[in-house]
């Protein structure tokens, strides 16, 4: 609550807009104004906390195992003398699990740059590809290793999901990558890669929000970041406040959302018995 | 530094914003660039990208025959599908119809590829889930702990419960059963046969006086009904958890997006 600066531009933002409300609010969908100021809140939140860790707050980071595992990965990788697979799901780059996935490797390539182990990252889309390589260049030149940067690590083998589960089995059962890492979006393919990564002995890393997929990677893989976990993966790895207090948001917005289904049911249970208040439920409702 | 720092970072906020503000301005030309061009935008840009793609292909298989790098094999397998793709969609049809509307037609041997190489393969990797579901499921069920023992248990109700045999068993015989195992465990707890004894003998009775009482209706009471069971697992427990990792990807997605429209988060671009 110290953040005088923070306080004054949300006072501003919300001045504004009561004189835009008060104006009629031309070309605003009136109907839409709760959620508005949901995104508004939220958002606040988010920021209130991020500027909290940049201001030297102190923010707990719950110890994460599938995280805490990449390095262990890529370390048994560098001892076993075998390259580290990772898989950045089948979906292309306007999937945010897509991009966290590339963030993810950005990072595992800065592990592998400095275990100077092998790094191969098949690609299912063209836009992914480049997104991908661009990451791991940067990463091999922050750690002082351009040289071991090579452009064909991150390849492209097909926009098709089974010809594309097809090509990375292809690449497990050759090359016996000693760590398997799948990190985005992904379908019906999981539990086939998952399984065959399992079959050649691989330890597994997997991070996904695709909900209907998170039991075939918690019970082929031996770490599974579910979730937020994954989005939350980024932060933890780099260890930079302003992503760490994005987590630390995260949670506050959790909290809020929690007390909110708390509210909303009282709310709803008195208004059905006595009538009192209002249908919390269609205030609610996203129109 | 510029083009490679700040304009991509300007670019993700502005159409970001746009996209995020869109939802709630009643303007017919934002709404339309939202929902439409954003979208064909990426499409244009995806398909020049395609190429690009396509080329990484080519060149990586084509240096694997060449040097015969180990797997070279299905490197020339590889090539030789990219060639023949290429031939029957650009160049040979097969029968005389449109270009274009080769790819859908019947007798063209780019729809005869499609029929007769790729939709088999495509149905044999599919298929491949039905055994990797058998051995991870394998895996899970193992009995190693409480929760792998729940997640068995649960299982094996939705299983049965869900299929017709289910509904013929009736719930006195799951009554029974339950009263069997409580027997075991009652037995591993105490390890005194006379309680154990006692324990099955009043339960089993317990549940002839009630079966007897009620005529033994098949699916009452209902708590040991398997249909029943498997639909309060499948509707409760399992919808609580769908829904609290649901609301925590919505959270992450969320702020995640905002990181990146505000330009907090930078790792996109190698930062």
């Amino acid at each position: 609550m110290k953040d005088k600066k923070f306080w004054q531009v949300v006072g501003l933002i919300l001045l504004v807009f009561f004189v835009y409300w008060l104006a009629g609010a031309p070309y605003f969908i009136t109907d839409r104004v709760v959620m508005f100021f949901s995104i508004f809140i939220l958002g606040s939140i988010l920021l209130y906390n991020i500027r909290y860790a940049e201001r030297g707050g102190e923010v707990y980071l719950r110890p994460i195992p599938g995280l805490k595992a990449v390095e262990e990965a890529v370390g048994r990788s560098t001892e076993m003398g075998r390259p580290v697979l990772y898989v950045p799901g089948i979906q292309d780059m306007d999937q945010v699990e897509t991009v966290a996935g590339v963030v993810v490797l950005g990072h595992v390539a800065k592990m592998t740059a400095q275990y100077e182990t092998n790094l191969n990252v098949p690609v299912a889309r063209s836009i992914v590809m480049k997104a991908a390589r661009e990451a791991c260049r940067e990463s091999y030149t922050v750690e002082g290793r351009p040289d071991m940067f090579n452009e064909d690590m991150v390849h492209y083998l097909t926009d098709d999901q089974f010809a594309y589960a097809a090509g990375v089995n292809g690449i497990m059962n050759r090359e016996k990558p000693a760590a398997c890492l799948y990190m985005g979006k992904f379908y019906a393919e999981s539990l086939i890669l998952a399984e065959t990564g399992n079959s050649i002995g691989a330890i597994q890393i997997a991070g996904t929000a695709s909900q209907a997929q998170i039991p075939f990677f918690v019970t082929a893989c031996d770490y599974t970041l579910i979730g937020e976990e994954f989005f939350a993966a980024s932060a933890y790895l780099s260890q930079k406040p302003e992503l760490v207090g994005g987590v630390r948001g995260q949670d506050m917005i959790k909290l809020t959302v929690i007390a909110s289904i708390i509210f909303s049911i009282l709310m709803m249970a008195l208004y059905e018995s006595t009538g009192l208040g209002f249908d919390v439920t269609n205030f609610l409702t996203i129109r | 530094m510029l083009w490679k720092r700040q304009i991509p970072i300007l670019i993700v906020a502005v159409i970001g914003s746009i996209t995020l503000f869109g939802w709630f301005i009643n303007e017919p030309s934002i709404k339309v660039f939202v929902e439409d061009d954003a979208t064909q935008w990426y499409n244009i840009l995806a398909s020049f990208a395609a190429i690009l793609g396509a080329l990484n292909l080519i060149k990586i298989q084509v240096q694997k025959v060449l040097y015969q790098k180990p797997g070279w094999g299905y490197s020339s397998i590889a090539v030789f599908g990219f060639v023949f793709s290429i031939i029957a969609g650009f160049f040979i049809k097969g029968v005389d119809v449109e270009w274009g509307a080769h790819v859908s037609s019947e007798g063209t041997l780019f729809k005869w590829m499609f029929d007769y190489i790729f939709s088999p393969m495509s149905a044999t990797m599919f298929s491949l889930l039905a055994f990797f579901v058998a051995s991870a499921s394998y895996r899970a069920f193992r009995i190693r702990n409480f929760e792998a023992t729940l997640l068995l248990v649960s299982g094996i109700i939705i299983m049965i419960g869900r299929v017709p045999v289910g509904g013929v068993i009736s719930s006195w015989f799951v009554m029974y059963l339950i009263v069997l195992c409580a027997g075991i465990y009652v037995n591993s707890w105490k390890k005194d046969l006379k309680i154990t004894f006692v324990f099955v003998l009043v339960g089993i009775s317990l549940v002839t006086i009630g079966g007897v009482l009620m005529g033994w209706p098949i699916d009452q009471p209902g708590v040991f009904y398997l249909p029943s069971i498997q639909e309060w697992i499948y509707y409760y427990p399992n919808v609580a958890g769908a829904r609290a990792i649901m609301i925590g990807i919505g959270l992450g997605i969320f702020a995640t997006s905002i990181r990146y429209i505000l330009g907090i988060e930078r790792s996109y671009i190698g930062e």
